[in-house]
C-alpha cells in the first residue's frame, strides 16, 4: 500500500533534523529509529537530495556526503535551514497525551516506581511542550479487577514468571490453571490478561474482573506471544450463529457485541453473531428482551424466559411481590 | 524536472521555501518557483492545490503565516514562522520513547492512530530508540470513535461551536444540535462529547455513534469559553447514573464467584440472609449495569436491597418472561 502523504512528509523533515543532530549514522540505524526499512530510508535520501530552495541549483539543495553514503552511512552536509525538529500538531499531541494520562490513571499504581516515573516524566515533557489543547480528550480505562490480582499479574509479567489463576468463566464455572502471562490488555470497556494456558494448551484471554485469585509461581514462562496475539475477544468460526431481530431502540446492541452482519429493516434491524457459550447468549437475550422481535434458534428465547420465570419464583418464595 | 512531483515532495519543497524566504512569498512566486507547482494546468487548479497544501501543512503543525504588507496594494504572501515551527527543547530516553510507542498503540480509531504514529515519527528526532518494544507488558486498547471524532477534536481545541444532526437514544428523534464542545471522553466502550447545548442553554452529553452525517461549524474559533467549574467527567458519570452505593445480594451456594470477588466488608449488618443463601455486599456505581449483570444469573442471585435495584432486576425478569411468551406465540 502506498504511504500517505503526511506520513512521508513528516519523516522526510524528521530525517533532516535527526541527521543534523547525529552526524554519521548507519542507514540501518536510521531505519530502525524511524520504524521503516533501509530501502525506504535510501528512497527518502534520494528525494531529499533533489529538494531545496527555489532555483534548485546544487547549492540550493539538501546534501549528504557521498563517500559516507557509499559505505552505508548517512552524513548530512547541508540542511537548508531545516535542522529544527517539527512541533506536534494539536491532534497528534492529544492522541499521545490522552493515552498516557489514561495509562497513568488506570494502571499507574500497579507499576513499579521506576516505570511510573518514566510514564510521569514523559507525560510532563509532552504537556509542557503542547499546552492545554491536549486536555480536550479524556479516556477512562476500565481496569476493574482485584488490585491484588493486577499486582500479581504485573509482577509475573515483569519477571517472566508463571501465574496460577483461579478463574470464573461466563458460564459461572470456576477453574484453576497455570498460565504464562503475555500482556495486560487494558481497554475502555474491559481489561484482559492475554496468556498461554497450560491447562488447555492454547492462547486465552482472561477477563481481569473474573480472575478470582492470582499467585506468582517460581517457574519461568516457557512461551512467548505470537506476533498477532489476540487482544480483543472474537468468537471463533466453529461457534454457532444466532440471529436476533430487534427494534430500533436497541441499536446500541449492535455497537457493543461482535456481529457477523447487521441488516436494517422498517421496524429495526437484524444482527447475526457467533456465540461461544449458551450462558453468554442467555445473558444477551435477557438484556435485549424488551426489544426482541425474533430469535433464531427459538429455543434461545424459551430458555431465557424459563430461567427468568424460575428467578421470579425464587423472589416470591422470599415473600417479595414480583408482579408489576 | 520530472513530470508531476509526488505530493509529499511538493510539500517538502514548499516548506523549505517558506522557511527560507526573507519576508514572504506571494502565490505567484510560489507557482513559478517552487518545485511541483509548475505543472498546475490553470490558475484555478493551482489555487486549489495550494489551498489544500496549506491546510495539510497546518494540520501537521507547520505554522504557515499569511503576511499582508503595510503598504496599500501590497500583495498578500506566506512564510513559515520558524520559532513556532520548532518542537520545544526536549530529549527523550529510550524508556520514554518506549512508553510513547505504547501510547501510540492505544487507539483502534483510525484518525487517532495515524496522528499518534506521526507524532512518534516527530519525537524519534529527539529520542533514543528503545531496544525492546513492549516495555511494560501492557496493551491498551480503546474502541474506535468513528468519523465525528476528528472534527470535534479540532473544534474543541480552538473553542469553535459545532453543529450536527443527532439521533436521541430514548426516542429515536433526529434533530439538529448546536454545541460548544468542552471535552471528548471514551468510557465503557463508547465515545462521548460533553458540551453546552446552545438551544437548551445547558450542558449535555452526546454519544458520538449517534451523530448522523457531517460535523459542521456554527461560529468562528474562540466563540466561547469553557466555564471555570465545568466538570465533563461528572456530567458523563451522571448521564451513566454513576453513584457509589452498596447492593445486598443473596447468592446461591458456590455460584456467582465473579460477584463474590467484588464483595466488600461493611459496617452495617445488612438485611437477614434467607435460609440456604449467602449474604454478600457488593459496591456499585452504575445501577443499570449491575441490574443487567445480576439478571444474567437469574435464580442464582437475588437482590435484597436496595429496593430500586431489586425493582430494576424484577422488571428485566418480567420482560424476559413476556418476551418468551410473545415469541413463543409467533412460532407456535
Amino acid at each position: 500500500m502506498a504511504e500517505r502523504t503526511p506520513e512521508r512528509l513528516v519523516r522526510l523533515l524528521g530525517l533532516v533534523a535527526f541527521l543534523d543532530r547525529h552526524p554519521g549514522v548507519p542507514v540501518e540505524e536510521v531505519a530502525a529509529q524511524f520504524g521503516v526499512s533501509p530501502v525506504q530510508v535510501l528512497r527518502d535520501v534520494d528525494t531529499l537530495w533533489m529538494s531545496g530552495t527555489p532555483g534548485y541549483f546544487p547549492d540550493d539543495l539538501i546534501d549528504f556526503d557521498a563517500d559516507s553514503l557509499e559505505s552505508g552511512v548517512l552524513r548530512l552536509t547541508q540542511s537548508r535551514g531545516m535542522a529544527r525538529a517539527l512541533r506536534l500538531g494539536t491532534r497528534e499531541a492529544v492522541a499521545l497525551v490522552a493515552a498516557l494520562r489514561a495509562l497513568d490513571a488506570s494502571i499507574g499504581d500497579a507499576l513499579d516506581p521506576a516505570e511510573r516515573e518514566v510514564l510521569r516524566s514523559t507525560l510532563e515533557v509532552l504537556t509542557t511542550a503542547t499546552g492545554e489543547a491536549a486536555a480536550t480528550v479524556e479516556v477512562q480505562l476500565s481496569v476493574e479487577g482485584d488490585p491484588a490480582v493486577l499486582a500479581a499479574a504485573r509482577t509475573a509479567l515483569r519477571e517472566g514468571r508463571r501465574l496460577h489463576l483461579r478463574y470464573v468463566d461466563a458460564a459461572d464455572r470456576t477453574t484453576e490453571r497455570d498460565v504464562d502471562p503475555w500482556q495486560l490488555v487494558t481497554g475502555d470497556e474491559r481489561s484482559y490478561l492475554s496468556a498461554w494456558c497450560h491447562a488447555s494448551g492454547g492462547e486465552r484471554l482472561f477477563r481481569l474482573d473474573r480472575i478470582l485469585a492470582a499467585q506468582v509461581l517460581d517457574d519461568a514462562v516457557t512461551t512467548s506471544p505470537a506476533p498477532d496475539v489476540q487482544v480483543t475477544y472474537r468468537p471463533a468460526r466453529e461457534h454457532p450463529t444466532v440471529r436476533l431481530s430487534l427494534d430500533g431502540r436497541a441499536r446500541w446492541a449492535a455497537e457493543q457485541v461482535p456481529t457477523e452482519s447487521v441488516v436494517e429493516d422498517d421496524e429495526g434491524f437484524t444482527m447475526e453473531l457467533r456465540v461461544a457459550t449458551s450462558a453468554w447468549l442467555r445473558a444477551l437475550v435477557l438484556r435485549l428482551a424488551p426489544f426482541l422481535r425474533d430469535v433464531e434458534p427459538p429455543a434461545a428465547a424459551a430458555d431465557a424466559g424459563a430461567a427468568a420465570a424460575r428467578a421470579l419464583a425464587a423472589y416470591r418464595e422470599l415473600g417479595v411481590d414480583a408482579s408489576a | 524536472m520530472p513530470d508531476a512531483l509526488p505530493p509529499a515532495e511538493r510539500l517538502l519543497n514548499l516548506v523549505i521555501a517558506l522557511v527560507n524566504t526573507t519576508g514572504k512569498m506571494t502565490k505567484e512566486q510560489i507557482r513559478s518557483s517552487v518545485a511541483g507547482y509548475d505543472h498546475a494546468p490553470s490558475t484555478d487548479a493551482f489555487e486549489r492545490m495550494f489551498e489544500r497544501d496549506k491546510e495539510t501543512l497546518r494540520d501537521l503543525g507547520v505554522p504557515v503565516l499569511t503576511v499582508t504588507g503595510a503598504a496599500h496594494g501590497d500583495e498578500q504572501g506566506y512564510r513559515v514562522d520558524v520559532d513556532a515551527y520548532a518542537l520545544a527543547p526536549m530529549e527523550l530516553s529510550a524508556a520514554q520513547l518506549g512508553v510513547l510507542a505504547l501510547a501510540a498503540e492505544f487507539w483502534q480509531d483510525q484518525t487517532l492512530r495515524a496522528e499518534a504514529s506521526r507524532a512518534l515519527t516527530k519525537l524519534a528526532v529527539v529520542g533514543v530508540r528503545p531496544a525492546e518494544p513492549d516495555v511494560l507488558g501492557l496493551a491498551p486498547r480503546v474502541h474506535p470513535a468513528g468519523p465525528a471524532l476528528g472534527p470535534l477534536l479540532d473544534a474543541a481545541a480552538v473553542r469553535q461551536p459545532v453543529r450536527f444532526t443527532y439521533r436521541a437514544a430514548s426516542t429515536g428523534e433526529v434533530r439538529e444540535r448546536t454545541v460548544e464542545p468542552w471535552r471528548l471522553l471514551a468510557s465503557r466502550g463508547g465515545w462521548y462529547l460533553v458540551g453546552l447545548d446552545r438551544d437548551r442553554g445547558a450542558p449535555r452529553v452526546f454519544r458520538l455513534s449517534r451523530i448522523v452525517g457531517q460535523v459542521g461549524h456554527a461560529a468562528d474559533p474562540g466563540d466561547y469559553q469553557v466555564p471555570e467549574g465545568a466538570d465533563p467527567r461528572a456530567l458523563l458519570d451522571s448521564a451513566q447514573e454513576a453513584e457509589a452505593r452498596t447492593a445486598w445480594l443473596a447468592i446461591a451456594p458456590e455460584r456467582a464467584e465473579a460477584l463474590r470477588a467484588r464483595a466488600r466488608p461493611t459496617a452495617e449488618p445488612g438485611p437477614p440472609a434467607p435460609e440456604g443463601w449467602d449474604l454478600v455486599a457488593v459496591p456499585y456505581t452504575r445501577a443499570s449495569d449491575l441490574a443487567d449483570e445480576i439478571t444474567a444469573y437469574t435464580d442464582a442471585v437475588l437482590v435484597l436491597e436496595p429496593a430500586s435495584l431489586r425493582e430494576s432486576v424484577l422488571r428485566r425478569l418480567r420482560d424476559a418472561v413476556a418476551m418468551a411468551d410473545r415469541l413463543g406465540a409467533n412460532h407456535g
